[in-house]
């Protein structure tokens, strides 16, 4: 679709985070999985060496484990904003499973869609916004319409 | 009949599954097309446009949630080292204890045998209350002296009232931990949790991180705002003539600078204000004395030191107030 027909946003932080202190944006990742179906093989394993260490290193961050029978193995982040990320791990490899990890931890939970500027500034004008009066001495006179200079 | 006795005997042979649980049960699956399917989703939508979607559920009654990990994580989040108690105890408000009272009478449970042994915040968020006003007052004095204590009061005000609050707390995530009694919780209750949040980390970790812990959440939500967005001033040439007589500066004399399109509909004018022929600031409107208005309020802000072009406030993490110590020990 086009960008008119998609929706868009302008760059932002939640709360201007890092302008204080830098708050990692994921509340609680949830881990839900099958013990014996083959496509969540990946997440068992990931499970038995990699979420341990990942707990760890974000003391911030709750992170659930849940087995549940026929279901298909996702992983569902909730951010601080109220987002929720649910992505589908069906047959991932335990090393694209915490990529997965590692990229969810540092998104904001902003949502996922263009972006409509790459910057954004609080303070847009240090000098002064400039609009036709700057730098035009006042003996020139008013601003008025221009005359054609063709007349047809 | 006969035809309905074999088919019940070849049930092994469609795609009918017949899993064994106990002895003489069995749960029955049926993989095939299911011709309930469709009238059973019409009637959900159908259900669903009639009674609206289902009322939102708090967190804490959805699967997945282990309170006292999330308290933890929310302390670990904020780098800050609560007192989980206190923390804990700033979390329940005076309507949940209402509530599960009730719920507990309903049911019918003793409350000699099983008392309700939770402790409120109200304490907590009057604390919190006091030190969040304190702190922000002596916070606006040191960054604008020159502001009047009005001006102090609208900032503190602005930044401590309802909207700010709330939106802070709700992108923080205390709307999942607190106990209250409605969902969605409502603002004046998220105020008072906040607050004494505040007042739980002031009494854990001491005045000054919790004046970090103010500065870094409710100190940034000022970028972007003007001085006249939160104060509201009727007549500020009012207010420009006397601080100019309270410095000894003549009195502000306006002048029109510039005009533009002064007989179409939208005529632009600038003023400019003149104590002793010096140019005090200058300032664009529709008519005369909206240009003039303007300019004495781009002239306040000049005075107070509230303008765009102003030094950025300082945020800058704490280790850095620390450092000076450490060079000093190690000077000697």
């Amino acid at each position: 679709m086009t960008s008119r027909g998609t929706p868009s946003r302008f760059l932002r932080s939640v709360l201007q985070n890092g302008l204080g202190r830098y708050v990692c944006q994921l509340k609680r990742i949830s881990i839900i999985f099958s013990k014996t179906h083959p496509s969540s093989l990946g997440v068992r394993e990931y499970i038995e060496e990699g979420v341990v260490d990942y707990a760890k290193k974000n003391p911030g961050t709750v992170v659930y484990v849940s087995p549940q029978t026929s279901t298909v193995p996702k992983i569902v982040a909730e951010y601080l904003n109220g987002n929720v990320r649910e992505e589908i791990v069906i047959r991932k490899t335990p090393q694209q499973i915490s990529e997965l990890f590692t990229k969810l931890t540092s998104q904001s939970g902003l949502d996922i869609i263009r972006i409509r500027k790459p910057n954004h500034t609080d303070s847009p004008s240090i000098q002064g916004q400039w609009h036709p009066f700057t730098n035009r001495p006042p003996s020139i006179g008013p601003i008025k319409p221009q005359k054609q200079l063709n007349q047809s | 009949m006969a035809s309905g006795y074999i088919l019940n005997r070849g049930a092994l042979t469609l795609k009918s599954h017949c899993q064994r649980v106990f002895r003489n049960v069995s749960l029955s699956q049926v993989r095939e097309k299911k011709r309930w399917m469709k009238a059973y989703t019409h009637i959900m939508a159908k259900k669903l446009k009639l009674e609206g979607p289902p009322p939102p559920k708090p967190r804490s009654q959805q699967p997945l949630w282990d309170y006292h990990a999330e308290v933890q994580a929310f302390s670990n989040r904020l780098h800050e080292s609560f007192s989980l108690e206190l923390l804990k105890i700033a979390f329940i408000n005076p309507c949940y204890l209402q509530v599960e009272q009730e719920r507990r009478k309903g049911l019918g449970i003793n409350s000699e045998t099983t008392a309700l042994l939770l402790k409120d915040n109200m304490q907590l968020s009057a604390k919190g209350a006091d030190f969040t006003k304190s702190f922000l007052n002596d916070w606006c004095r040191a960054s604008f002296p020159s502001l009047p204590s009005k001006g102090v009061e609208s900032i503190v005000g602005h930044l401590t009232s309802s909207a700010v609050v709330t939106y802070v707390a709700r992108n923080l995530g205390i709307e999942d931990l607190t106990m209250s009694g409605e969902f969605p919780v409502p603002d004046d209750v998220l105020h008072s949790t906040f607050m004494a949040m505040i007042g739980a980390l002031q009494e854990s970790s001491g005045a000054e991180r919790a004046g970090f812990f103010l500065r870094d959440f409710l100190v940034t939500q000022l970028l972007g705002k003007d001085l006249f967005d939160m104060w509201t001033v009727v007549n500020p040439m009012g207010i420009l003539v006397e601080e100019l007589t309270k410095r000894n500066v003549p009195l502000p004399e306006p002048r029109l600078i510039r005009s533009a399109g002064a007989s179409t509909v939208l005529p632009l004018y600038f003023v400019g204000l003149y104590s002793d022929k010096k140019l005090l600031a200058q300032g664009p409107g529709e008519t005369l004395l909206a240009a003039e208005e303007e300019a004495a309020r781009v002239a306040l802000r000049k005075i107070y030191g509230f303008s765009e072009n102003r030094r950025p406030f300082d945020f800058s993490p704490q280790q850095q107030h620390q450092q000076p110590l450490f060079q000093s020990v190690s000077s000697n």
